[in-house]
């Protein structure tokens, strides 16, 4: 891990270089390519909010506000500013004059009522968690929107990123796909019409795609690129060797294979950072079916999580690209974090102890029972990973075997039919836990077909309560308290067992600057972003 | 064209109708035995799906419906050439693939003519000398590449002549935003094909200059070429007038049946090379479970197999006047 740690250091540097020396001569000009695989199926989060739909169209869509650093401050966006009432259940929004959609027409209140309600809340896949709670918006002028709560909803001024509430113009869908409900039909899916910095300007399937600047758009002088290109590679060495002859300036969000992005971050003209997603917290467990024995018993699960060397894993199988996961919240998430929580212990005589007790003695082979492991369908590294974990289990006497299937096999296994023992997997924190973690621990969630959320059948009414009570309350000490309990009780009941914060990495080129201003950074706007 | 030649394509056209039906009909049923469907991976893509949602998806794909309602839609909108629309890109199915055919095509065809040209070379070199070390070194080169999996074989290629020489580029089809002129878009386009065609071309080029070197010499030992020596024929007139045309049949039809092969084929070459055809597509069709999609590029291809196929019959009658089409 240390010469992550390095890269992230001088990463930093390069930052407080970027932020303290502004006027370091951004250029105006040039053209920006990155490479993602696969390729977008559509150009809004709306139809599906996969990451390379969501990098790329969340520089065509803006929301109303912008976020700045890894704990995503609010600052003006759409929205030129904002007041909250006391009660939280009121926030009264000031449009920005002046913007204007990529087709010239004006950004108005009444596209941002359309967009919630008719676009986001319905269709996007965390619109009602967002927005659940909304029962009026108000439009006074066109250029006032109030949103009325029936409920105080503490994460709701995070909302309003352009990857999660994308405002959509009301004149770019016809009454048809309106009335008919066909919104992720519509053909505004793949031919954008948004107010962000970039728009289509060339879509060939397989290919590429090229986004130009909007010449109209509302900050002045920015886009300080004339272009954006996506270059899809479906090769992850492809991929790597693009961005070594430097056709390439970027691969974002770990786009290259772990062990490329090693030998690449070596490479003096490009940089390998981590930073830039601590907004959206990815973690990776071992997803366990509680519903039957031997994984039901408590003990079972806690000896299963002391087997594993996660240092081992996270240096061995994923080259440094992580650190051991501690439980469901990543530690960077600067709010809700538990700072007092040690690493989870590796004791394998611990662990041989604890399977004893709970009755399962060694056979003369040396093994006290078997169980079938799946593992996620994302790469070679997956299949590594689970030939690791296979390892280590063994060693206390669990015999694994390993089941391959792919993302639709993979999906339909684990959260439609519950049939299978353990699967790794890995999933987001986003900015606030009551929106990544209660999903995957909620009771409720326990519902076959529920992709993402508690295939496992956990149910702890104590901690239902505890998820209920976090989910209202203000950001705060109180708030802060109800997390802690949460992460304690999960790091002893191990319904998952917890293994590695992931860290996306990034490679990118020296020419291109300004690329990481917050905690979701390649889904921001790339207004301010220049190439030498 | 003779009257019998006519009568022949129409028939074998006839066939093809089907043919082509009963692929369609397996290639269905073997869409739906995988497990998942396409509103399981859009939930999934999405990270975190209620179970309303993924059921919402599943009704607007129409997933939803009884399986044989689903095919007897599927086949009833095929026998009209419809092949509906893809339900990821939400573009019509016929158009997808008509843009990324021709890429195929011309990969396609310009690998066949690579294994082709050399292949045959090298069988008609390697006969002609036969048990020398000439011999010896094309037979021995031909099993290593043939041996060597294609998608290693690419990137080879590409570190060599792309990382280490800089010759040409690692990967795409053309220059992304250059303002080209149509002879600069073709050398473009050219260059972008050199490696995806050659890779693809060298496991084709060391079956058929095996396949051509056996030809060959089976060719050879027959009555009419001892005839031709007795003549007194150089051996160059002899390879080139009497053995060549009549070798040239097993390779024929082996290129024939290749079709389909080298279309499988292209998806890996495709894939390292990211070269925007209908391997490319397929491979993208088949992770996302995108059945509309899939099903349509199975279709097309196995039609573009059958009529590679009936070309190759109708070559047999140019290369052996004494073949007939009855």
């Amino acid at each position: 891990m240390k010469s992550i740690r390095i890269i992230r250091a001088s990463t930093v540097a390069l930052l407080l270089a970027a932020i303290t020396f502004p006027a370091l001569a951004q250029k105006q000009g040039g053209t920006l390519t990155y490479t993602y695989f696969p390729e977008p199926t559509a150009m809004s989060t709306i139809a599906t909010t996969a990451v390379p739909v969501a990098i790329i169209a969340s520089k065509v869509y803006e929301s109303l506000l912008e976020y700045e650093g890894a704990g995503m401050k609010p600052l003006p966006g759409l929205a030129e500013s904002w007041t909250v009432s006391g009660d939280r259940l009121t926030y009264t929004f000031k449009l920005r004059k002046g913007v204007t959609w990529h087709d010239g027409k004006p950004f108005t209140s009444d596209d941002v009522k359309f967009s919630i309600e008719k676009v986001v809340t319905p269709f996007h896949s965390r619109g009602k968690t967002y927005f659940g709670e909304v029962s009026a918006i108000e439009t006074p002028d066109a250029h006032t929107v109030v949103f009325k709560l029936k409920s105080p909803v503490p994460y709701f001024l995070r909302a309003f990123q352009p990857s999660e509430s994308p405002m959509m113009p009301r004149h770019g869908f016809s009454d048809e796909e309106i009335a008919g409900d066909k919104i992720r039909q519509a053909k505004i899916m793949q031919a954008p019409i948004g107010t962000g910095p970039f728009k289509l300007k060339e879509w060939r399937k397989g290919s590429h795609i090229i986004l130009e600047r909007h010449p109209a758009y509302w900050k002045p002088g920015r886009p300080y690129l004339d272009q954006l290109v996506l270059r899809v590679l479906p090769d992850g060495s492809a991929r790597a060797i693009a961005v070594e002859k430097g056709e390439v300036d970027l691969a974002p969000m770990s786009a290259l294979p772990p062990s490329e992005t090693q030998r690449l971050g070596k490479f003096p003209n490009l940089v390998a950072s981590q930073d830039g997603s601590e907004g959206l917290g990815p973690i990776m467990w071992l997803e366990v079916n509680l519903r039957e024995k031997p994984l039901s018993d408590v003990r079972v699960r806690q000896a299963i999580s002391l087997a594993i060397d996660r240092v081992k894993l996270v240096d061995v199988i994923w080259y440094g690209q992580g650190k051991p996961a501690s439980g469901p919240i990543v530690s960077g998430n600067p709010n809700h974090f538990d700072k007092s929580l040690k690493p989870l212990e590796h004791n394998p005589a611990k662990a041989n102890q604890l399977l004893d007790d709970a009755g399962y003695k060694r056979g003369a082979d040396g093994v006290r029972f078997k169980l079938t492991q799946n593992y996620l369908p994302y790469g070679e590294e997956w299949v590594r990973q689970g030939e690791f974990i296979k390892q280590e289990l063994r060693k206390v006497g669990i015999a694994v075997d390993t089941q391959s299937l792919d993302m639709g096999g993979w999906l339909k296994r684990i959260y439609t039919d519950w049939n299978y023992d353990f699967t790794s997997n890995f999933t987001h924190n986003y900015p606030d836990p009551t929106i990544g973690v209660q999903r995957a621990f909620i009771s409720t969630n326990a519902k076959r077909g529920a992709t993402f959320n508690n295939s496992m059948g956990y149910n702890n009414p104590k901690l239902d309560a505890l998820l209920g009570e976090a989910a209202k309350l203000e950001d705060g000490p109180a708030r802060n308290k109800a997390w802690a309990e949460v992460q304690a009780i999960l790091r002893n009941d191990l319904p998952v067992i917890f293994l590695m914060e992931i860290s996306y990495t990034h490679v990118w080129n020296k020419r291109v600057h300004g690329l990481i201003t917050n905690g979701v950074s390649m889904y921001s706007s790339w207004d301010s972003v220049w190439v030498d | 064209m003779r009257r019998a030649t006519v009568g022949f394509v129409l028939r074998r056209l006839l066939q093809l109708v089907p043919v082509v039906l009963a692929i369609a009909t397996l290639n269905f049923i073997l869409t739906k035995m995988a497990p998942g469907d396409a509103a399981d991976i859009v939930a999934g893509q999405m990270g975190h799906a209620t179970l309303e949602f993924t059921q919402e998806l599943r009704r607007e794909f129409g997933l939803d419906l009884p399986l044989l309602e689903q095919f007897l839609a599927y086949m009833g909108r095929l026998l009209t050439l419809d092949l509906g629309t893809s339900l990821l890109q939400q573009k019509p199915v016929i158009d997808l693939i008509l843009d990324s055919l021709p890429a195929t095509l011309l990969l396609m065809l310009t690998s066949t003519v690579i294994a082709l040209g050399v292949g045959i070379a090298l069988g008609v070199a390697a006969a002609r000398r036969q048990g020398t070390w000439i011999d010896n070194l094309i037979s021995v080169s031909a099993l290593l590449v043939y041996a060597t999996p294609a998608f290693w074989l690419g990137l080879m290629l590409i570190v060599l002549f792309s990382i280490q020489l800089d010759l040409l580029p690692s990967g795409g089809m053309l220059t992304i935003g250059a303002d080209l002129t149509t002879f600069g878009a073709v050398v473009d386009v050219a260059r972008h094909l050199v490696l995806p065609a050659t890779t693809l071309g060298l496991f084709y080029v060391a079956i058929y200059a095996r396949l051509m070197r056996a030809s060959m010499l089976e060719v050879y030992s027959l009555d009419f070429i001892t005839t031709a020596r007795a003549k007194g024929l150089s051996e160059g007139v002899i390879a080139r007038t009497h053995a060549l045309r009549n070798a040239l049949l097993p390779v024929i039809t082996l290129a024939g049946v290749q079709v389909g092969h080298l279309l499988g084929g292209s998806v890996l070459v495709e894939t390292v090379f990211g070269w925007p055809g209908l391997g490319r597509l397929l491979f993208d069709a088949l992770l996302q479970r995108d059945l509309g999609l899939l099903l349509g590029i199975l279709f097309v291809s196995s039609i573009v197999v059958v009529l590679a196929n009936l070309a190759v019959d109708l070559l047999y009658g140019f290369l052996d006047p004494r073949i007939s089409h009855k």
